[in-house]
């Protein structure tokens, strides 16, 4: 509380006693009292009235302090009248009804905002399932007429995939509910189906693969991995150089699996390394590709963290190696023992 | 023996190019269009595996599979394109054997339905495939030409196995090496004349000379 305001706005009380102080002074003297006994009065008066509002001012004081820190300890500050006692002075207690409504109007308006997001976001879902029917029907008759220029339209088709299921996690994301079943998988198994989902991709740009021949079982959301390492192939052949190689392996390192995603593209430079998995961040190498979002990457540091599963970057001029790394749970591993 | 499967799928452009696409891998397929008394139909048409759409327009597929239970222990592989987690459980649940979601790549569900079918019909005697005299052997990975064999490395397999199946036709570069991906051998162009060489090699160590010609600019064939 400014205490300089508070003195302020009591002036008029201070005047009205001050006003009050010299009738009497003048009453008293014209009834013919003695000027000590009218000092003495004038004293006490003022000593009582400072006393007064000294007590005043600081209980006032700790109960607006008490509601401050009240505000600053709650997590949703906007509930603070929803947990102060009903204030008892007759002013305070407008405010409070007022407080009362600015915040009920508020939550309602938040109410209506989350409900109209929540219908959008399922509308979304709705619209990427429906629309991978006639995705799944045009691959299909592309599989089943092959030409060359089936091929490109399967390119094409795989990236409109890529896209949807994008837009599909991305509506996914924002949302704190975990809609993911966290089960046993091999690695090598999600490899092989990311191989597959981008085949027309990786063909046409004669990408050659190095995909080790055992890999380790992790716990984890297999369609959340697949949307994960999708991207990072994506990327990886985006970025690429002349003679595109992408390698695949995994390692147990202490009480991780380690899944290393590495390709010879053009790398990313050292001062965009620590921003890659910032949302909308596209960098030089994206700058000069034109075609970067800067969501592909924030997409998957996010699904990550939601699986708790770790993603590293690592660029050393030439090429980028991206690791995730697979928490072994050895509760799991004593209970199959 | 011919295996049959039975699309069950309102959706006529995928239903038809589903047909096409199980029946050019050698499968009878049975697509009926009229899904009414569905249950009933595979009832009489005793399929040895079912492919079932979830969404369907009178009944859902969880229903129906739960009919057919019943009476077949036929493998259902559920083909949706909603993927919840909630929907694999039902299916699982409900006694469906595999879930794929559409879009879904061609050779993850031929593989799929071949695993299930090889799963739940086990074949007797090995596979092996013939032409012009000279016998393929899956199981040992060797081809053989009277009495003469020949060791053969995984990719050399699936190349043979290819040209084999397609034996009379011309399989273009592109084609072979799709499948090869498909069956998870990533090999680029250069390595697949590298791997037809050595191949071509082997053959003729066991008298088999000129067995895989080649088309200029079109591809191999036997």
């Amino acid at each position: 509380m400014n205490g300089k305001l508070y003195w302020k706005n009591k002036l008029p009380f201070i005047l009205t006693n001050l006003f009050c102080m010299i009738l009497m002074t003048l009453f008293l003297l014209a009834c013919g009292n003695a000027v000590a006994v009218v000092e003495m009065i004038l004293i006490v008066w003022v000593l009582i009235l400072m006393a007064g509002m000294g007590i005043a001012y600081r209980n006032r004081k700790k109960e607006l302090q008490k509601l401050l820190t009240m505000a600053e300890g709650l997590q949703e500050r906007y509930l603070i009248q929803e947990v102060m006692r009903l204030p008892e002075r007759a002013d305070d207690q407008v405010y409070y009804q007022l407080m009362k409504m600015a915040g009920k109007s508020m939550l309602e308006q938040i109410g209506e905002v989350r409900r109209e997001r929540l219908e959008y976001k399922e509308y979304i879902e709705q619209w990427i399932h429906e629309i991978k029917t006639p995705i799944a029907a045009m691959k299909l008759l592309c599989e089943n007429h092959r030409m060359d220029f089936t091929r490109e339209l399967l390119l094409e088709l795989e990236k409109t995939n890529r896209f949807t299921e994008q837009a599909l996690y991305y509506a996914r994301s924002e949302h704190t509910e975990k809609d993911y079943a966290v089960r046993e998988i091999n690695l090598i198994d999600v490899v092989h189906q990311v191989i597959a989902d981008n085949k027309y991709l990786l063909l046409h740009n004669k990408v050659s693969l190095e995909v080790a021949e055992r890999m380790e079982t992790v716990y984890s959301d297999e369609k959340w991995l697949r949307f994960i390492l999708n991207q990072l192939v994506a990327n990886a052949v985006q970025y690429r150089t002349e003679q595109p190689v992408l390698r695949f392996f995994a390692y147990q390192r202490q009480d991780q699996v380690i899944l290393s995603v590495e390709d010879n593209g053009i790398g990313i430079p050292a001062c965009d390394l620590p921003r890659i998995f910032e949302k909308g961040f596209t960098g030089q190498n994206g700058r000069i590709m034109q075609q970067a979002t800067g969501i592909g990457l924030y997409l998957c540091r996010r699904l990550c963290d939601k699986l708790g599963v770790g993603i590293m970057a690592e660029s050393s001029g030439e090429g980028t190696v991206i690791r995730l790394s697979f928490h072994i749970n050895c509760l799991i591993c004593e209970v199959q023992e | 023996m011919e295996q049959k499967l039975m699309i069950i799928e309102d959706e006529p452009l995928i239903r038809n190019e589903l047909r096409t696409l199980l029946a050019s891998n050698g499968y009878e397929v049975s697509a009926p269009e009229d899904l009414t008394g569905i249950v009933e139909q595979v009832k009489a048409e005793e399929p040895h595996l079912i492919l079932l759409d979830i969404k369907l327009p009178h009944d859902s597929g969880f229903s129906v599979c739960a009919q057919i239970r019943v009476f077949s222990n036929a493998p259902i592989i559920f083909v949706t394109s909603c993927s919840t987690d909630m929907d694999e459980l039902n299916s699982i649940m409900l006694g469906g054997d595999a879930f794929i979601t559409k879009p879904y790549n061609t050779a993850i569900l031929l593989a799929r339905i071949a695993s299930l079918l090889k799963r739940a019909y086990p074949a007797h005697g090995s596979e092996q495939l013939k032409y012009g005299g000279a016998v393929l052997h899956l199981d040992s990975g060797m081809i053989a030409y009277g009495e003469q064999k020949a060791e053969l490395t995984k990719n050399e397999l699936k190349i043979l196995y290819y040209l084999f199946k397609n034996a009379g036709k011309i399989c273009s570069r592109g084609d072979i090496v799709e499948f090869l991906w498909d069956n998870q051998l990533y090999v680029d162009d250069n390595a697949l004349s590298v791997n037809i060489n050595r191949i071509r090699e082997k053959l003729a160590g066991i008298g088999l000379e000129n067995f895989i010609k080649t088309r200029h600019r079109q591809g191999y064939t036997l």
